[in-house]
């Protein structure tokens, strides 16, 4: 609750949002928040929620709904010729768990991380072409129109975000064609 | 004093298993085609550098926290390739998925069910999404709770009881709370964005993607329910804890919640996350709603238990 009022934009004064960012502040300094990670008392606590699912908040398209992400690879191939693709899955299932791997990619505040996660999509994509020579990950943020935009002709639209360029030089076996 | 007898007589409720069988017949479906809408990924989504990554963070929250990782070390061991691992837990799943549709083997069914599930959701962490928290919370409920039900083959065919029936209704309980709580915080902090109010939200949702299953030129010409809609859902879900427990009200509220989750799947097609909201909100408030419900369980706790 606190880090949806923190985080805003809400209908609450922006009072609201001060005093929730210093809530929030007030807990983050509680005794079970200062445990180390490898604490056993804060290990387990982690544990159970975890294995209980009750790890995460249960606002979900809360306070408003997030604008989503979408990613492009530019295909770079050895003959100059250059391609363009997005990640694709076979079933609709898969579909939602992806938009949600680029919600993650999208939202991350750690670069290394954002990195990482593109470069696992990145192999996927260099085993279904290995004849490849570099790849270039473009991450959009989506902009949906709202009703009275969309009435008018708007039609959704892409921010750009991050380019991630990945040379292709030892390229992995072509043992996984999906 | 009242408190202390009252108390008491709330979480530990004279129960019969009716609750706990469509919580076994709607989990049992649920992992059952989980498993088969992720049969073509399954390798793709759960292989690969993305596992290890999300398994080294998940291993900054605790060291016992499953994940497909641990099946997949133990098996490299013995020489066995991380694809037939992934194949093998797959076919766990569908397997305990059956079982628990069909009652056998309830109780470890339910946990292998679990196990596998919650496996798949962990090295999966940044693929999973809130259907996942859902089924571990079910699935974890169904395991603890005392299998199997009468309406199982367990009970029918292996003659075995549950060992203590006296959990029943502590089970049933807990789950009804936990729904509370997960409906109550839901709301209100969907009530604090502007957009649930004016219907932006519910006009968002449904046309970003993957959700846009409905065509927008289709959706512009109801612009008008929108904003009902988005009222409807925050009061359904904010009020829930209020309006659900009292009989006058909890048919109202149930077949309002369950008609919000199909409208979701329907027109957002999130069929599975769907399916286990109606399947949690059916077990816990369902049973005795259409049918008052006499046969009480008074049976003593057996030994043996599958």
């Amino acid at each position: 609750m606190l880090r949806v009022v923190a985080e805003g934009p809400t209908i609450l004064p922006l009072s609201f949002k001060n005093f929730s960012r210093k809530a929030q502040e007030l807990i983050s300094i509680a005794p079970a928040e200062q445990l180390s990670p490898s604490n056993p008392l804060r290990e387990s606590m982690n544990t159970y929620a975890q294995l209980a699912g009750i790890e995460s908040g249960y606002g979900y398209f809360a306070p408003n709904v997030p604008s989503g992400y979408t990613l492009v690879f530019e295909l770079h191939y050895r003959d100059g010729r250059v391609e363009y693709e997005v990640p694709s899955v076979r079933s609709a299932a898969a579909e939602l768990r992806m938009a949600g791997l680029l919600d993650n990619i999208g939202r991350t505040p750690y670069d290394e991380l954002r990195e990482i996660l593109l470069k696992t999509l990145v192999q996927s994509i260099w085993r279904k072409h290995p004849e490849l020579q570099s790849v270039r990950a473009i991450l959009g943020s989506l902009i949906l129109p709202s009703v009275r935009e969309f009435e008018q002709g708007k039609r959704e639209s892409y921010e750009f975000l991050y380019a991630y360029d990945f040379s292709l030089q030892d390229p992995p076996p072509k043992t996984n064609p999906h | 004093m009242r408190v202390k007898t009252r108390l008491p007589e709330f979480l530990f409720p004279v129960e019969t298993d009716s609750w706990l069988t469509v919580l076994r017949l709607g989990l049992g479906l649920q992992v059952t085609l989980y498993a088969l809408s992720l049969r073509t990924d399954w390798t793709y989504l759960f292989s690969g550098t993305a596992r290890k990554v999300a398994e080294a963070l998940l291993s900054l929250q605790g060291h016992f926290i499953p994940s497909l990782g641990w099946f997949v070390a133990l098996a490299a061991r013995l020489g066995v390739p991380e694809e037939t691992v992934l194949l093998l837990a797959w076919l766990g799943l569908f397997v305990s998925g059956c079982a628990l549709l069909i009652g056998v083997g309830c109780r470890f069914s339910a946990i292998a069910a679990w196990f596998l599930h919650l496996c798949a959701a962990k090295s999966g962490g940044f693929l999973s999404y809130g259907m996942d928290n859902f089924m571990t919370i079910g699935l974890f409920y169904l395991m603890l709770s005392p299998l199997p039900d009468r309406a199982s083959l367990d009970w029918r065919l292996r003659d075995l009881r549950p060992k203590n029936p006296e959990l029943l209704g502590f089970w049933h309980r807990v789950l009804q709370l936990h729904l509370c709580i997960i409906y109550f915080f839901s709301g209100l902090t969907k009530c604090l964005g502007s957009g649930w109010w004016d219907g932006s939200n519910v006009w968002r949702a449904l046309i970003r993607p993957p959700f846009n299953v409905i065509d927008p030129e289709a959706l512009v010409r109801w612009k008008d329910f929108l904003p009902l809609a988005g009222i409807l859902v925050c009061l359904l879900e904010s009020g829930y804890p209020f309006f659900i427990w009292s009989s006058r009200t909890r048919k109202i509220w149930l077949f309002g919640i369950c008609a919000m989750h199909l409208l979701i799947g329907v027109a957002m097609g999130m069929y599975l996350f769907s399916l286990v909201m109606i399947v949690l909100n059916v077990a816990a408030f369902g049973p005795g709603l259409i049918r008052p419900e006499h046969a009480r369980i008074s049976m003593q706790p057996q030994g043996a238990v599958s």
